[in-house]
């Protein structure tokens, strides 16, 4: 298993800059979250703020993974990168 | 009120007396569907097609894993399963997004239609390729235009669809459609559908508040929406 870390970077989303992690995977960056308030996901299920992919690669990227819900905390959406590169690495 | 079917068909051609009446005396009930209600499911048969007089529906299909796809969205005046006559079993459910009144049109009375009127025929055939026309046009944009050409295109084509059956109040229309039904019908995440209507909002091209929509530059939100109203088939002419 892959050891995951976390590294701060602001992000440029609209609406200007967010706070953000990139997601390591060893030494690959697989994943990038940003912090969206509760007003950009209005109207979403959980109307909550949280950590949003705004970029995914290998078996986060868009090609292979279909874009997750927002995040409630850090946590989770370290977890379900963790989830996303084992079933992603391990289908054919 | 008008039919809102005719409204639609007389803006592409001129219907007769007869034809009208014959439209209208097809319809043998109207019912109404609560709103997140199917209208028809997935791999129904039905033996009447559903005429939406009131409302907003939506074409959807869903995924393995809970996610929905709309495929269309259906204004008052849409045939929303004609093609049922025909195909016969439904390959697609169609959602009721908000309170619905419909008028069911048994295929009986399509049969009856099919021999007897050439004429209305051809404008019922129309009509579904002007849904096939719509098909083709979201599929080109979702799969080259960005998120917010994409939006922008929804708009105008949501706003003419509703001017042709007389439901837009100047620039303004209503869509009581929330943003996660948005983000299913483009395709986009809920944070992306909320980003888009911001850069539109900011960029003074729309307002938007509550369910109702403001055009406040409408050439300029085709301009970003390379919106071209060709597909549409807006042209009054012999069919």
């Amino acid at each position: 298993m892959p050891d995951i870390t976390l590294q701060p970077m602001s992000v440029m989303a609209d609406g200007g800059s967010h706070e953000g992690r990139l997601v390591l995977a060893d030494a690959d960056l697989v994943a990038v979250f940003a912090r969206v308030t509760a007003e950009e996901t209005a109207g979403g299920e959980s109307q909550v703020g949280g950590w949003f992919l705004e970029a995914g690669f290998g078996p986060c990227g868009s090609l292979m993974s279909v874009t997750p819900p927002v995040f409630a905390t850090l946590d989770e959406a370290v977890e379900w990168v963790r989830t996303t590169l084992a079933t992603g690495l391990s289908s054919p | 009120m008008s039919n809102p079917l005719i409204l639609k068909l007389e803006r592409r051609d001129r219907l007769s007396a007869d034809e009208k009446q014959v439209l209208e005396g097809a319809i043998s009930r109207v019912r109404t569907v609560a709103a997140d209600e199917d209208i028809v499911r997935e791999g129904d048969r039905p033996t009447e097609s559903s005429l939406l007089l009131d409302g907003f529906a939506a074409r959807y299909k869903i995924f393995s894993n809970g996610r929905r796809q709309i495929t269309a969205v259906h204004v008052p005046g849409d045939f929303v399963d004609l093609h049922s006559f025909l195909i016969k079993t439904m390959d697609h459910g169609v959602l009721a997004l908000t309170p619905c009144r419909i008028a069911a049109v048994p295929h009986a009375n399509l049969d009856k239609i099919t021999d007897e009127h050439p004429h209305l025929t051809r404008l019922l055939w129309l009509n579904t390729l002007i849904d096939g026309a719509i098909h083709r046009e979201w599929l080109t944009v979702m799969g080259r235009l960005s998120a917010t050409a994409h939006m922008a295109h929804f708009i105008c084509e949501l706003f003419l669809r509703l001017q042709i059956v007389g439901r837009t109040d100047g620039d303004t229309i209503q869509i009581p459609l929330t943003q996660a039904e948005l983000g299913d019908t483009l395709g986009l995440s809920t944070v992306h559908v909320n980003r888009v209507l911001q850069e539109l909002r900011k960029g003074g091209l729309i307002r938007w508040q509550g369910d109702a929509l403001t055009i406040l530059d409408w050439e300029r939100l085709k301009a970003v929406g390379e919106f071209t109203p060709t597909y549409l088939n807006l042209q009054h002419e012999h069919r």
